[in-house]
C-alpha cells in the first residue's frame, strides 16, 4: 500500500501515479477483493471501492458523480467555489457549493434532516450550532478513515492540530469523528503599530508601563490604553481606543468569553471538558461566580469607553471600524488579517490577546465539515473525498493563495512548510499569514479557550448575549446581567 | 330571456344586490351540482386550500407535541406543554409588547404620513406625475434590501446618516441603543409603506365627487373644516381598505428587523414573528413555535375581523 | 382641488413637498450613487461625493463565482410566473366569489383572506415537507407555487372587490342576449376589470419579486433569487457594500419601471376596487 504520509500534502505525486498505472494492466482482479476486506461500515455493494491496483485507492473512483455542499459563506468556501476545477480535475466529481450566512444554513440544515433525506452531502458543521444539536446525522468519519478502498487521509489525522480535531470533530464520544476541521479563526488583539510606535514614549510615561503588546500585558491596561487613546484623540486623529463587536448576537458573547476566562470564570464547572469533547448535561450554570461578575464588570467598563458603535457591530462591522480608523485597537478574529493588511501594510499588528488575573483567554471559532448520513453510501463515500480534498494542505495553501480565498489552515504540516513560514511576516504574498504568529500562541492550551459544546448551546447562547446586551444598555448591572443568566441557562440545560 | 322570465329569475334584482335566486332556490332541491359561481372559485380555492389547510392541521399537530428532526420529522405528544410554557414565557410577552408597540407605530405613523401626503401630492397642479413615480418608489424595494440600506446608512463608520448626525452634534449609534434602535427600525418600515397608503388614498381622492367639495365651500367651510368633515369621511371606506392590506402584512413581516438589529440591542426591537423565527430554528423547539405561531394567527384574524367589520359598517352606511 | 392658493400656504405646500421628497429619494439615491462608487470612497467615514464612477461592483457580481444574472432571470420567471397565475385563478376565483349567493359566503371570504396572514416561521416546516413530497424543492416551479400562498388569497379577494363593484345587471343583460354564463364574464365583466387585473397583477408581482424568507426556505442552487444574492454579500469577513448596493439598484430598478409604468392604471384600479359599494 503506497505510503502517502511521505509524499506531499494532498495527493498521488507523480511517481505513485506513474508506479499506478503501470501495475493497472496486470491488477484488475484485485478491485473485487479488496473491496470485500474493507471494514464493517461498507457492504459490498457494486459501486464500491476500484482501486488501481497495488493498493492505492483511486481517487477518481466515483467520477461523474455530483456532491452538494452547504457552507456557511467563509473565506475558504469562497476559494474553492472560485476554483472548483482543481476538484473536479482530480476526482472526475463536480461539487456545488451553496454559501450562505449561518443563521441560514442552520436553518436548510435543520430541515434537511427533518425531511429525511439528504439534500446536502457535505455539511458545514459548525461544532455549536450544527455538531452538538445534529451530530446523530452526520456520518463517524472513522468508518472511512479506515477503509482501505477510499484514499486515507492526507498527511495523517495527527497532522490537524488536536485541539482542533477535538472541537471542530467530536462529541460526546472521542471515539468517534464526525468532522474534519477545515478553518480556524480565533480572536487576537489587532492593532496600529504606527500609532503605537509614534506614541509609545508619551504613552510609557502617562501610563507608567510601556504599552507595545506584550505576553505581561494585562486586560487592566488595555483599558488603560485605550483611555489614554480616547483623551488623546486629538493628538492622534483617532476617535476611539478601542472597539468591540457588541452587537445583541453571537459575536458579544464571544467578545465576553476572553474576558471570562481570563478572569478565570467560566459558563459551567468544567468549561475545558465542555468546550473539548462536549457534554449532554453540563451542570450548574457557573455565571454568578464571583470571578464571573467580576469579568462583567469589567467588560461593562471597558465598553464604556469603547467606541459607541460597538453595540451595532458584529466582527465584520469592527473590522470595517478598524479599517475605517475609527479605533486604535480591536479585539477580533485572525482572518481579518488580510483586509488590514490590504488597508494598512505593515501597520498593522497582531498579538495574543492580553491576560486577566487568572490567564490569558482567546476564544476558538473554528468549523468543521462533515457528511450527512442520510445520504446514499456512495454518496457518503464521494463526499468523503471531497472532503480529505478540501482539508488537504495543498488545498489550503491554495486557499491562502487564493485572490477570493485567504483561509485558515488547519494543519501543523502547513504552517511548518517554508514558503508559510515565510510569509507569516511582512512582506509577505499571503497577507492572511501575518496574524499566524499570534494565532499560535492563542492555540496553545494554557491561552485556548472553547466555549461549551451542548445541544442547547443556541438557547444559552442568546441568553448569554441578551443579558450582556441589557446590561451594555444600562438596563441592569453586570451582577444582575450574570445572575438572570444563570438562572436562565439553568433551566435550559436542566441544571 | 324575456324580461318576464327575467323578473321571475330574479325576483330581488340580481346576484349583485345580494339576493338569491329562484333558480339556486331550485338547484338546491333537486341533486347538488356546483353553480357556475362555485366552478369558477375552484380553480382558486383548491390549492389554496391545500397550501394552508394542511399546514394549519401540522401546526395544530405540532403545538401539542415536541420534534425532533434527526432521520424525519417526528411527533411525540406532550400535551399542553407548550401552551402552558408559553403563557408563562417572560421573553415572549416582552415581545408581543414590543410588537404591539410597533404595529401601532408603523401602521399609524404610515396611515397619518399616507393620508396627509396623498393629499399633499393631491393639492399640487404641476409635476403631479412625477412627483407620484418618486413617492412611490419605497414600496417596491425588498424588505431585506431596505434594511440593508438602513445598516448602510446609520453605520457609524461610513453611513451618511451618522455623518449627518454628527453634523449636528449628535455623536450617532443609531441601532446600537435600545430607543432609537426601535425608532430607527420603525422609521424603515415607514419609509417603505407609506407610499403604498399614499396610493391608495391618491385614488380615492378623485374619487370624491366635486359637487361635495364645492357645496361645502359654498356654505363658508374653511379649508381644514372641509377636510375634516367632508373629504375625510367621504374616503374612509378607501381608508380602511388600506389599513387592512397594511395590517395584514405588518403583524408577520420580520426581514426589516432581522437584518438590522436582529432583535437587539437589549431585545429592544424583537417583535414576536421574530422571536418565533429564532424559536424554532435557532433553538429548533418547533412545538414550541407552533403555539406561538397559532397564537399570532389567532390575533391577525381578530384583528382582520374588526376591519373587515367596520368595512361592512361603512358599506352598510353608504347604501 | 380643495383650497384656494394663498401665498403663505403655497410656500408651506413646497417645502412640505421637497422634505417629502428628500426623506424618499434620498437613500435611493445614495444607493445608486454607492453602487458606482469605488470601495475605497464607499467606505470613507466622511460621505464622497465627487468621486470617479466604475462599473467593477456591477461586473464582480456577473462573474468570480457570482451569478446574478442566473438569479435575475430566477427572480424575473417565479414572480412574474406566479403572479401571472394567482391573477389568472384570482379573477376567476374573485368573480364567482362575487357572484355567489352561498350561505357561508361571508364565512369562505373571509378564510380566503386569512390565509395570507398565516406567520411565516410557523408554516416553513409543513410547507418544506409538502414540497419535499411533491419534488417540489430547489425548483422555480417551487417558487411559483410557494409565492402562490400569499398571492392568491390577496387576488382573490382584489379582483372580488373589482367585481362586486360591476353592477350585475351588465351580466344579465348579456345573458339576455343569448349569452352563456361563462361568456358573460369572458366578453363583458372581465374586460371592465381591466384596471383591477393590472393592479393584482403588479402588486402580487411586487411581493413576490421582494419575498426573503420563502426563496430561502425552498430554493436549492438553481433557483436562488436576488433577495438572497442580496444577503449572500453579508460573508462572515465582511459586507462588500460595493456589491450589495449594486444588488440594490438591480432588485429595484425593474420593479419601478413596472409599477411606474402602470401608475395610471394602479391608480384607477384602486380607485374602482378600493372604494367599495360607493
Amino acid at each position: 500500500m503506497v505510503n502517502l504520509d511521505a509524499s506531499q500534502f494532498g495527493g498521488i505525486t507523480r511517481r505513485d501515479a506513474l508506479r499506478g498505472t503501470l501495475l493497472a494492466t496486470s491488477a484488475v482482479v484485485l478491485p473485487g477483493f479488496l473491496a470485500s476486506c474493507s471494514s464493517s461500515g461498507t457492504k459490498a455493494g457494486g459501486t464500491s471501492g476500484a482501486t488501481v491496483s497495488g493498493g492505492a485507492p483511486d481517487w477518481k473512483q466515483f467520477q461523474g458523480t455530483t456532491l452538494n455542499f452547504i457552507s456557511e459563506n467563509t473565506a475558504p468556501s469562497a476559494a474553492i467555489a472560485a476554483d472548483s476545477a482543481a476538484f473536479t480535475q482530480k476526482t472526475g466529481m463536480n461539487v456545488k457549493i451553496q454559501q450562505m450566512e449561518l443563521g441560514a444554513l442552520v436553518q436548510k440544515v435543520a430541515l434537511d434532516f427533518g425531511s429525511g433525506r439528504a439534500s446536502y452531502d457535505v455539511i458545514y458543521a459548525d461544532p455549536y450550532q450544527v455538531l452538538a444539536p445534529y451530530y446523530k446525522g452526520l456520518v463517524d468519519l472513522n468508518v472511512f478513515a479506515q477503509d482501505k478502498s477510499l484514499p486515507p487521509i492526507p498527511g495523517g489525522i495527527e497532522d490537524f492540530i488536536p485541539s482542533q480535531l477535538l472541537t471542530t470533530g467530536r462529541f460526546l464520544d472521542e471515539t468517534k469523528l464526525y468532522a474534519l476541521p477545515y478553518d480556524c479563526p480565533t480572536m487576537i488583539w489587532i492593532y496600529r503599530k504606527d500609532i503605537f510606535a509614534k506614541f509609545k514614549d508619551q504613552m510609557s510615561q502617562a501610563l507608567g508601563f510601556d504599552p507595545t503588546p506584550s505576553d505581561n500585558t494585562t486586560w487592566e491596561q488595555y483599558y488603560k490604553i485605550a483611555k489614554w487613546f480616547n483623551d488623546n484623540k486629538a493628538k492622534t486623529g483617532i476617535p476611539y481606543g478601542t472597539g468591540h463587536q457588541a452587537k445583541q448576537y453571537d459575536s458579544l458573547m464571544c467578545d465576553f468569553s476572553n474576558i471570562l476566562a481570563s478572569y478565570g470564570g467560566g459558563y459551567f464547572a468544567d468549561d475545558t471538558k465542555v468546550g473539548g469533547i462536549g457534554s449532554a448535561s453540563p451542570g450548574k450554570c457557573m455565571l454568578d461566580s464571583p470571578e464571573a461578575i467580576q469579568a462583567a464588570e469589567f467588560y461593562n467598563k471597558l465598553l464604556s469607553i469603547a467606541n459607541p458603535g460597538s453595540t451595532t457591530w458584529d466582527w465584520s462591522g469592527a473590522d470595517a471600524g478598524f479599517q475605517a480608523g475609527q479605533m486604535v485597537m480591536v479585539p477580533n478574529w485572525h482572518e481579518f488579517a488580510s483586509g488590514d493588511v490590504a488597508k494598512f501594510g505593515e501597520n498593522v499588528g497582531f498579538f495574543r490577546l492580553p491576560k486577566g488575573p487568572k490567564r490569558c483567554a482567546s476564544i476558538f471559532g473554528g468549523t468543521g465539515i462533515s457528511i450527512n448520513a442520510n445520504a446514499s453510501e456512495k454518496q457518503q463515500k464521494a463526499a468523503w473525498l471531497f472532503l480529505l480534498w478540501a482539508t488537504s494542505g495543498e488545498t489550503q495553501v491554495a486557499d491562502l493563495k487564493s485572490k477570493v480565498g485567504g483561509g485558515t489552515p488547519t494543519r501543523t504540516s502547513v504552517y511548518e512548510m517554508p514558503e508559510v513560514v515565510q510569509n507569516s511576516k511582512w512582506p509577505s504574498t499571503m497577507p492572511n499569514l501575518l496574524a499566524t504568529n499570534a494565532a499560535r500562541e492563542a492555540w496553545k492550551p494554557e491561552n485556548a479557550y472553547m466555549r461549551p459544546k451542548i445541544s442547547q448551546w443556541n438557547q444559552v447562547d442568546t441568553v448569554v448575549f441578551t443579558e450582556l446586551s441589557k446590561m451594555l444598555a444600562g438596563q441592569q448591572s453586570p451582577s444582575a446581567a450574570m445572575k438572570s443568566a444563570k438562572q436562565q441557562i439553568d433551566k435550559i440545560v436542566g441544571a | 330571456m324575456t324580461p318576464a322570465t327575467r323578473k321571475r329569475k330574479y325576483p330581488l334584482g340580481g346576484p349583485a344586490s345580494g339576493g338569491i335566486s329562484s333558480e339556486s332556490r331550485r338547484r338546491k332541491k333537486s341533486r347538488w351540482i356546483p353553480s357556475f359561481e362555485l366552478r369558477m372559485m375552484l380553480p382558486g380555492i383548491v390549492p389554496l386550500a391545500v397550501l394552508s389547510l394542511i399546514p394549519f392541521g401540522y401546526l395544530i399537530w405540532m403545538s401539542v407535541s415536541k420534534v425532533t428532526l434527526i432521520g424525519g420529522v417526528s411527533l411525540t405528544g406532550v400535551g399542553g406543554d407548550n401552551w402552558s410554557k408559553m403563557f408563562s414565557d417572560p421573553a415572549v410577552s416582552a415581545s408581543w409588547k414590543i410588537s404591539a408597540f410597533y404595529f401601532v407605530a408603523t401602521v399609524g405613523i404610515e396611515m397619518l404620513l399616507g393620508v396627509g401626503i396623498a393629499i399633499l401630492v393631491h393639492e399640487r397642479l404641476f409635476g403631479r406625475n412625477i412627483l407620484v413615480s418618486i413617492l412611490l418608489m419605497p414600496m417596491f424595494v425588498a424588505p431585506v434590501i431596505v434594511g440593508l440600506l438602513g445598516r448602510f446608512l446609520t453605520d457609524s463608520s461610513f453611513g451618511l446618516y451618522s455623518w449627518l448626525l454628527t453634523l449636528v452634534g449628535i455623536d450617532s449609534n443609531v441601532l446600537g441603543s435600545p430607543r432609537t434602535a426601535l425608532a430607527a427600525v420603525v422609521a424603515l418600515d415607514v419609509w417603505e409603506w407609506t407610499p403604498l397608503i399614499m396610493l391608495i388614498t391618491l385614488a380615492g381622492l378623485s374619487a370624491v365627487p366635486q359637487p361635495l367639495i364645492e357645496a361645502a365651500s359654498l356654505d363658508g367651510a374653511g379649508y381644514f373644516k372641509r377636510l375634516w368633515y367632508v373629504v375625510i369621511p367621504s374616503i374612509s371606506g378607501v381608508l380602511v381598505v388600506a389599513l387592512l392590506i397594511r395590517a395584514m402584512d405588518a403583524i408577520r413581516f420580520f426581514d426589516i428587523i432581522w437584518i438590522t438589529t436582529n432583535g437587539g440591542p437589549a431585545d429592544a426591537t424583537k417583535i414576536i414573528p421574530l422571536r418565533l423565527y429564532e424559536i424554532a430554528f435557532r433553538f429548533f423547539d418547533l412545538g414550541y413555535a407552533a403555539a406561538i405561531g397559532l397564537t399570532m394567527l389567532l390575533f391577525s384574524i381578530i384583528m382582520a375581523n374588526l376591519f373587515v367589520a367596520l368595512l361592512e359598517k361603512k358599506k352598510g352606511a353608504a347604501q | 382641488m380643495i383650497a384656494r392658493r394663498s401665498r403663505f400656504s403655497s410656500a408651506v405646500l413646497q417645502i412640505l413637498t421637497v422634505l417629502v421628497v428628500l426623506f424618499t429619494a434620498v437613500p435611493l439615491v445614495w444607493m445608486a450613487l454607492s453602487s458606482i462608487k469605488p470601495t475605497n470612497d464607499i467606505m470613507s467615514h466622511r460621505p464622497v461625493f465627487l468621486f470617479r464612477p466604475t462599473l467593477e461592483h456591477y461586473r464582480g457580481l456577473f462573474t468570480n463565482g457570482n451569478h446574478v444574472d442566473r438569479y435575475l432571470v430566477n427572480s424575473l420567471v417565479a414572480a412574474g410566473v406566479s403572479s401571472l397565475i394567482a391573477t389568472a385563478l384570482g379573477a376567476l376565483g374573485g368573480y364567482g366569489l362575487s357572484r355567489s349567493t352561498m350561505r357561508g359566503k361571508r364565512h369562505l371570504a373571509f378564510w380566503i383572506i386569512s390565509t395570507r396572514m398565516a406567520p411565516i416561521a410557523a408554516v416553513l416546516l409543513p410547507l418544506f415537507l409538502i414540497f419535499r413530497r411533491l419534488g417540489l424543492l430547489d425548483s422555480l416551479s417551487g417558487l411559483v407555487v410557494a409565492y402562490l400562498t400569499f398571492n392568491l388569497p390577496f387576488a382573490i379577494w382584489i379582483m372580488a372587490a373589482f367585481f362586486d363593484s360591476l353592477p350585475g345587471s351588465l351580466e344579465e343583460a348579456a345573458r339576455v342576449d343569448g349569452c352563456s354564463r361563462w361568456g358573460a364574464f369572458w366578453r363583458i365583466s372581465l374586460p371592465l376589470t381591466r384596471a383591477g387585473l393590472v393592479t393584482t397583477w403588479i402588486l402580487c408581482l411586487v411581493f413576490s419579486w421582494n419575498d426573503y424568507s420563502f426563496a430561502q426556505t425552498f430554493s436549492g442552487t438553481s433557483s436562488q433569487t436576488l433577495p438572497i444574492a442580496a444577503t449572500q454579500l453579508i460573508t462572515q469577513t465582511g459586507i462588500d457594500w460595493g456589491q450589495l448596493t449594486a444588488v440594490g439598484v438591480i432588485v429595484v430598478v425593474p420593479m419601478v419601471i413596472a409599477g411606474l409604468a402602470v401608475r395610471r392604471w394602479l391608480v384607477t384600479g384602486l380607485t374602482l376596487g378600493a372604494v367599495t359599494g360607493e
